[in-house]
């Protein structure tokens, strides 16, 4: 434990190295809610678009954090400073363990003033809504954070991964409901885009933010299921496990 | 001014480019999934409301994707100066027998020209998909898209220099992206955001996004009729392309040497 302790505390010193990167990365999602979310509000009336928007912003911040752990890793490995990982008093396991966990953590951290923002817009959770809301947004950044490090360890170059990061971003985000309510998605069935809809509807990332809004929005429209947290762990079950895998397979063969 | 030597670093520009095939793939990629699944399911959304102030969202949306990857694609140039500066290329591009203005001059070029050609089979695309109503008002709107790409460029190579950071570029890329983008009628009729918030359509009003995305729509007889005078429009490209390209210019071979970058 103590050992993936140190990896984690690694991982998080490297995140506080990126501080303007993430400053950065904050004042594009505080765009996007504070000003495409308020214009989109005045184009439709299926939604209150920004009270819509803004647990899926929560989502989209907790994503792009958790994914940056991937492309250190990815750095790592084609600098080859992974064999001064390997030097350390670790095991693999343990080495890999921790880099998943870090990954979540940072997201967590980061998605942080993004919830806080939600909290104060809409409204502030009961005790146990919030728990279920940090389990459930916890088990989706290391999930998250598995998906990077499994791209990351599987590409040769950082273009591959960035391509390759582009490829999930885009199908994970835009076969959510995160941009748009569910019940809009499940129009495409008529137009015989069925596996796209019932993508969407098992997506971790619909189940996330759909979780939040069914504890800070109307919950006649959104009804919480306990089904949205088992969807959830076990994306970040398999992910994680894959993630650890191929990282401390990758450790050895290069 | 030499025009075979403008054309060298021109093309050495070009070149370069096609390096950039995962990342030109994944623009790709996000252009497709944008318009086949975002701006699909989006219209579903606000096709009722918008439908009343007489447009068609989807190709509203269409043509703006257009102009924010022929944005991003003509913003790539700066990179290509971080890395140069990073493996020493910079001063190898010095010694060459090439003067400073043309090698700037053509970098400008170079990069809105490759953002062109990138954009050129999306553009098809995007014209099936609208079609032309009058062929000249495309001929003067595609003639205005150069001038904003290469303007972008400039303005790219501007940022590049003055910042001298690949970190700082970055951050600052990634912010001015998130506002310049959304801060415009690339995504959204001016009406909309005149409703939301009065101040967000008067920045737009500057913005050359705004310029770009609504002489494009006008072009290609999306929208019945401007926000603005075309003309205004095109004046508007002309002077962002001039303050980027020969200004910068200026700037850009003052901040040339003397190294500093990190």
């Amino acid at each position: 434990m103590k050992a993936i302790l140190h990896v984690i505390e690694y991982d998080f010193r490297n995140f506080f190295r990126y501080r303007w990167f993430v400053v950065g990365l904050i004042a594009m999602n505080l765009a996007d809610l504070f000003i495409s979310a308020i214009v989109f509000t005045q184009m439709t009336s299926i939604v209150n678009y920004f009270r819509f928007f803004a647990p899926g912003l929560a989502v989209v911040g907790l994503f792009a954090s958790a994914f940056m752990i991937g492309r250190e890793i990815n750095m790592e490995v084609r600098r080859e400073i992974h064999h001064y990982l390997l030097s350390l008093p670790m095991t693999r396991t343990e080495l890999a363990v921790g880099r998943v966990l870090a990954g979540g953590l940072r997201g967590m951290l980061y998605m942080t003033p993004l919830l806080i923002t939600n909290f104060l817009v809409l409204r502030f959770p009961t005790l146990p809504q919030l728990l279920l809301i940090l389990l459930t947004l916890l088990l989706l950044a290391i999930g998250i954070s598995g998906v990077s490090i499994s791209i990351a360890v599987s590409t040769t170059s950082f273009e591959k991964f960035v391509t390759a990061r582009g490829v999930v971003y885009y199908m994970l985000f835009f076969c959510s409901s995160v941009f748009y309510p569910l019940s809009v998605i499940q129009i495409l069935a008529a137009q015989g885009l069925s596996p796209l809809v019932t993508f969407a509807q098992v997506n971790p990332l619909t189940n996330g933010s759909d979780l939040i809004r069914s504890f800070l929005l109307d919950p006649s429209e959104y009804v919480f299921s306990p089904l949205m947290i088992l969807n959830v762990a076990v994306f970040s079950i398999i992910f994680a496990f894959l993630a650890t895998f191929a990282y401390a397979k990758v450790l050895l063969r290069h | 001014m030499g025009l075979r030597k403008l054309w060298l670093v021109i093309e050495r520009d070009l070149r370069m480019f096609i390096r950039y095939k995962f990342m030109l793939i994944m623009r790709g990629i996000w252009f497709v999934s944008q318009v086949a699944l975002f701006g699909l399911v989006v219209n579903r959304m606000v096709q009722t409301a918008v439908a009343e102030v007489g447009i068609n969202y989807f190709q509203y949306y269409v043509a703006g994707v257009t102009i924010i990857t022929l944005y991003s694609t003509s913003m790539f140039i700066g990179y290509d100066i971080f890395e140069e500066a990073e493996h020493g290329v910079f001063e190898y591009l010095l010694t060459l027998p090439v003067s400073r203005r043309e090698l700037v001059l053509g970098r400008s070029i170079g990069g809105g020209l490759r953002s062109f050609i990138y954009v050129g089979p999306l553009l098809i695309v995007v014209l099936l998909i609208l079609g032309v109503s009058n062929p000249l008002y495309l001929i003067i709107a595609l003639a205005s898209l150069f001038l904003f790409a290469f303007g972008v460029s400039g303005m790219s190579i501007t940022i590049a220099v003055a910042m001298k950071s690949g970190d700082k570029y970055d951050i600052l890329i990634g912010v001015l992206d998130a506002l310049i983008v959304r801060l415009s009628t690339t995504m959204y009729p001016t009406i909309y955001m005149q409703r939301a918030m009065p101040a967000y359509a008067t920045v737009a009003g500057f913005n050359p996004l705004t310029y770009a995305a609504d002489l494009f729509r006008w072009g290609t007889g999306v929208e019945g009729a401007l926000q603005f005078n075309p003309l205004l429009g095109v004046l508007g490209l002309f002077t962002f392309f001039f303050a980027f390209t020969f200004v910068g210019v200026v700037f850009y071979e003052r901040r040339l040497e003397g190294g500093g970058w990190q």
